[in-house]
């Protein structure tokens, strides 16, 4: 079987050609058969020549990777405006493409998704349709299944979490009222643990007040359901809670702290995790600035690694970077789930709608509309540079470390931790995914 | 034994009926009076066990911090074997021909010792709360005032007696955490995640803030009433008949004289055992303070009365049950010692609840809801929570153990074994017939193997439960496992790992 699997995807060009020129070729696709007689066939040639069917490569490296071949072709004829050309590869990858099928298939479905809007100018309206869909069909129930199971199978959200609550913990320690302002994308998975460990605290339980900056579209789906279950949680646990839930994650910068419920006496934490990059690209120094004028106790960011930011203006490198993030996070979800999850299926459709939003909205005249994010993610470094006008980094200490690490392990194998290298001023921790770092995160203070 | 003590002090302690008088009157009147307890349990205990041999004074030992982390110094000149204790070593050098002599002692001339903490901010220097073996006070110091230097390379855990460490490596990642819901879990913060997320926590939402206001304006009153009771169950001796729980307190309450009156047949020899009594008593007014809040919460969180709820203890309950001790001393032992046995698997039906407890007005409140599994779940939930803190302790079996067996070396060696996790031991566990693993071997599972005798003595506890015992048990080496499942009028299942306590070679 793993042969096949990897075999037939230039089977899946070759066969599709050919369907093509049937004008039959959607309902052949999933059908494929997989036998395992392979023609090598050059890609390249048979893209730009769609009658061809194979040519005869020996390059091992075309085996593998016919969409990101066929998808930068693509985004290249459409930066070029060479029309004809983009129209030729639009429609051959409609023809391969699948979101059912294996990971090339999915990754030229969505892509495509997002090059096909981008050449026909309808970006803005299909990631408001996606939005849209996503809004109709969010609810708990799914929202509660899709993260979860993503983090039963993947560390890659759980090592923000465990990162950053382990640093709250050990900023918070020693104080009675806490509170943590949680900016971010986690839907509250990462507090149950954190209730837990201040539950068992060796001191007096603390009291906890949890603010919760959500987008508006959160809050009307999710976030009153996981609140109630949050102060349930913390009951049973008995720890003294408060939940408090604030729009407004498009206006972080803006918010003062009364509108955050700030009080006197408390010690803050600020914890962002996928938040920042949800902010517009211009007013990101704004609202880090703010949060410093919270003088929390730490800041925790969590980003994914991808720059999706200082490659804004030249197409093709930005859709370079975005295909090199998303291939890995599409390996990464094919290593992690099985092939027939509808948790995956989610998560991959969130990718699009995310793809969508940076390869094809045109999101820097808009004006910002209720609802709209950015979706342009930064790396590590990158994000460093904006903290540090604001705050100074604070280390990892080696308990959580081992705790991250601990948390690797119990994962498939594939996953390490990279500890910054300390070059072009970085901080944090990197958990990378065969090697390439993909989540970044880091604790700061003011 | 003599050789353990050459740079010991030694005191008199008098633990006698006095300090139970004294306790009755401390704990009546302010939240935190574990020592008492203790000391009456002490007294009780040594005089059930030891009749006609009335000697009230037990020897308090200090020992230096010096002895108490030496390891092996008995060596055999044979193979260079390390033993912690000479008898043992005696032992050993009967495996080599050599001559071994073990020391005789007959009961008329044992003269209890007990064991304080050289530490001087620890609960256990004061000779009121000495720990009652010389295993328990080695291992309780290396816990509590040593480097914890054994790593588990799986979940970082950090332990400072090696026997831990192999005991957690020996079950580390290989427990399962079962929600209500039906999910397996094998990682504890997947299942502490999920717990929050799942349905069944969230069913009776509205419910609980207001349950907790209500609760909370009696809480006080809970508080005394019960510390009151639990005094006066212990220090009456024969134990008087469980008193009717206050209405505001549920399970735990209907449980508490049970727990009691447990205590009292099985007093431990040991004033270490006065621990469990606390926290059992914190515990237990922690729920009667938190009574109708817990319970609908707990309703909630168990609610599928069909399925069995595992519990995974020392996530929920035994944080309530932490958290119940926040200001008492015996907080940081309870949460060690929980944190180095937890119970591998608990499961609980909580439909049970309503034959098992439901007793109380506060309780039929949910009991008219078919769906709702009745509120006994949040209370077994503290209740595994502090058996979970208990696991290591077993008093039960320690009890049992000492004062069922009848050779001397055989008392002394299980007494080892039981007792070597000294500071923190719950009795609770007694209370609803958990059944204990324990590495003892053979004269452990001949003790066990007869629970009918074993419970025999106390119908009108057990009866009062409605709960039948059957006891299995394992005796391979390390950590072993034992269910133990009681058939009664509800069926629960409590399935419990216990550390390994072992005599130190």
């Amino acid at each position: 079987m793993d042969a096949t699997l990897h075999t037939p995807k230039l089977q899946h060009l070759i066969y599709c050609n050919q369907t093509l020129i049937l004008g039959n070729g959607e309902a052949h696709i999933t059908t494929m058969p997989n036998n395992n007689n392979i023609i090598h066939s050059n890609d390249q040639s048979s893209l730009t020549s769609s009658t061809s069917h194979s040519s005869e490569s020996n390059d091992p490296f075309s085996t593998g990777k016919w969409a990101s071949k066929l998808l930068r072709e693509c985004a290249k004829a459409i930066a070029d405006k060479d029309s004809s050309k983009f129209h030729h590869l639009l429609w051959m990858l409609n023809e391969l493409a699948s979101p059912y099928g294996d990971c090339d298939q999915k990754l030229a479905s969505y892509f495509l998704q997002a090059l096909f809007s981008k050449a026909t100018d309808s970006g803005n309206r299909c990631y408001k349709t996606l939005t849209s869909v996503v809004e109709r069909n969010h609810c708990f129930e799914t929202a509660r299944k899709v993260i979860l199971k993503f983090q039963e199978v993947s560390p890659w959200t759980t090592f923000g979490h465990v990162a950053s609550n382990g640093a709250i913990l050990e900023a918070l320690e020693g104080e009675t009222k806490l509170h943590i302002i949680d900016i971010s994308n986690t839907f509250c998975t990462q507090w149950p643990t954190l209730l837990e460990a201040l539950a068992t605290r060796n001191d007096e339980t603390p009291h906890l007040n949890l603010t919760v900056v959500a987008t508006p579209a959160m809050e009307r789906s999710v976030m009153k359901e996981i609140g109630q279950r949050m102060e349930k949680f913390a009951g049973l646990m008995r720890v003294p809670f408060e939940f408090h839930l604030v729009t407004g994650l498009a206006r972080l910068g803006e918010l003062t702290k009364e509108e955050l419920g700030v009080r006197e006496g408390e010690a803050i934490a600020v914890n962002c995790i996928g938040a920042l990059r949800r902010i517009d690209v211009d007013k990101r120094v704004d609202a880090i600035r703010m949060l410093c004028g919270l003088k929390p106790k730490v800041v925790t960011i969590v980003e994914e690694e991808a720059d999706f930011t200082s490659s804004r203006d030249d197409y093709v490198k930005c859709f370079e970077e975005c295909l090199r993030f998303y291939t890995l996070f599409f390996e990464m979800l094919e290593e992690s789930f099985a092939p027939t999850s509808n948790e995956r299926l989610a998560l991959e459709r969130e990718c699009g709608r995310s793809i969508v939003n940076v390869l094809a909205c045109d999101n820097e005249e808009g004006e910002g509309e209720e609802g709209e994010e950015s979706d342009r993610r930064e790396k590590g470094t990158q994000w460093c540079e904006k903290m540090k006008e604001s705050f100074t980094p604070i280390g990892y200490s080696d308990d959580v470390i081992d705790d991250v690490k601990a948390l690797l392990k119990r994962y498939r194998s594939g996953w390490s931790l990279l500890p910054a290298q300390g070059e072009n001023n970085e901080v944090g921790l990197y958990l990378a995914w065969k090697e390439e770092p993909v989540v970044w995160t880091s604790a700061w203070k003011p | 034994m003599p050789a353990e003590m050459e740079n010991s002090s030694s005191v008199t302690l008098a633990a006698a009926a006095a300090s139970g008088e004294a306790s009755a009157t401390s704990s009546a009147s302010q939240m935190p009076p574990p020592p008492p307890l203790t000391t009456t349990t002490t007294t009780a205990k040594k005089k059930r066990n030891l009749p006609g041999m009335p000697d009230p004074d037990a020897e308090v030992i200090a020992l230096s911090p010096k002895t108490l982390m030496a390891t092996n110094r008995f060596v055999c000149e044979i193979c260079n074997k390390g033993f912690q204790r000479d008898q043992n070593l005696q032992l050993h050098r009967r495996g080599h021909n050599l001559p071994w002599k073990l020391r005789q002692r007959t009961n008329k001339e044992v003269r209890k010792r007990v064991y304080v903490c050289p530490e001087a901010s620890c609960v256990h220097h004061d000779p009121s709360r000495a720990l009652g073996d010389l295993t328990g006070i080695k291992k309780h110091f290396c816990r509590k005032h040593g480097e914890k230097k054994w790593k588990c390379d799986k979940c970082a855990k950090k332990y400072a007696v090696l026997s831990d460490w192999k005991a957690h490596l020996k079950t580390c990642g290989t427990r399962e955490y079962r929600c209500d819901c039906g999910t397996l879990f094998s990682r504890r913060d997947s299942f502490i995640t999920h717990r929050a997320f799942c349905d069944a926590l969230a069913e009776e939402s509205n419910k609980s803030v207001q349950t907790v206001v209500v609760a909370e304006t009696k809480s006080s009153e809970d508080q005394k009433m019960q510390t009151v009771q639990t005094v006066g169950a212990l220090s009456s001796s024969p134990p008087p008949p469980p008193p009717p729980p206050p209405p505001a307190c549920s399970v735990i309450s209907a449980l508490l004289p049970v727990q009691n009156t447990e205590m009292l047949k099985n007093q431990p020899l040991n004033a270490d055992d006065m621990q469990p009594s606390n926290a059992c008593a914190n515990a237990i007014s922690s729920s009667s303070s938190n009574g109708s809040s817990s319970n609908s919460m707990c309703t909630s969180v168990f609610s599928s009365p069909s399925v069995g709820a595992p519990l995974q203890p020392q996530t929920t309950a035994y944080s309530d049950l932490i958290c119940a001790m926040a200001r008492t001393e015996c907080q940081t032992s309870s949460i060690a010692a929980a944190s180095v046995t937890e119970p591998t698997f608990l499961r609980l039906s909580p439909s049970n609840g309503f034959t098992l407890f439901g007793m109380t007005a506060q309780d039929e409140r949910h009991y008219v809801r078919p769906s709702q599994p009745a509120m006994s779940a949040t209370a077994l939930l503290q209740k595994a929570a502090q058996m979970g803190a208990a696991a290591s302790g077993a008093s039960l079996l320690r009890g049992f153990g000492i004062s069922l067996t009848t050779s001397p070396d055989q008392q002394e060696s299980l007494q080892g074994n039981h007792n070597a996790e000294g500071d923190s031991v719950n009795p609770a566990a007694a209370g609803i017939g958990l059944g204990c693993a324990s590495d003892g071997g053979a004269r452990l599972t001949e003790l066990m193997t007869g629970p009918s005798s074993l419970f025999g003595s106390k119908p009108a506890t057990l009866d009062f439960l409605g709960l039948g015992m059957a006891v299995g048990s394992t005796s391979t080496g390390g950590l072993s496992a034992l269910i133990s499942s009681m058939d009664g009028a509800g069926r629960l299942d409590i399935g419990t790992a216990l550390d390994r306590r072992n005599l130190d070679d």
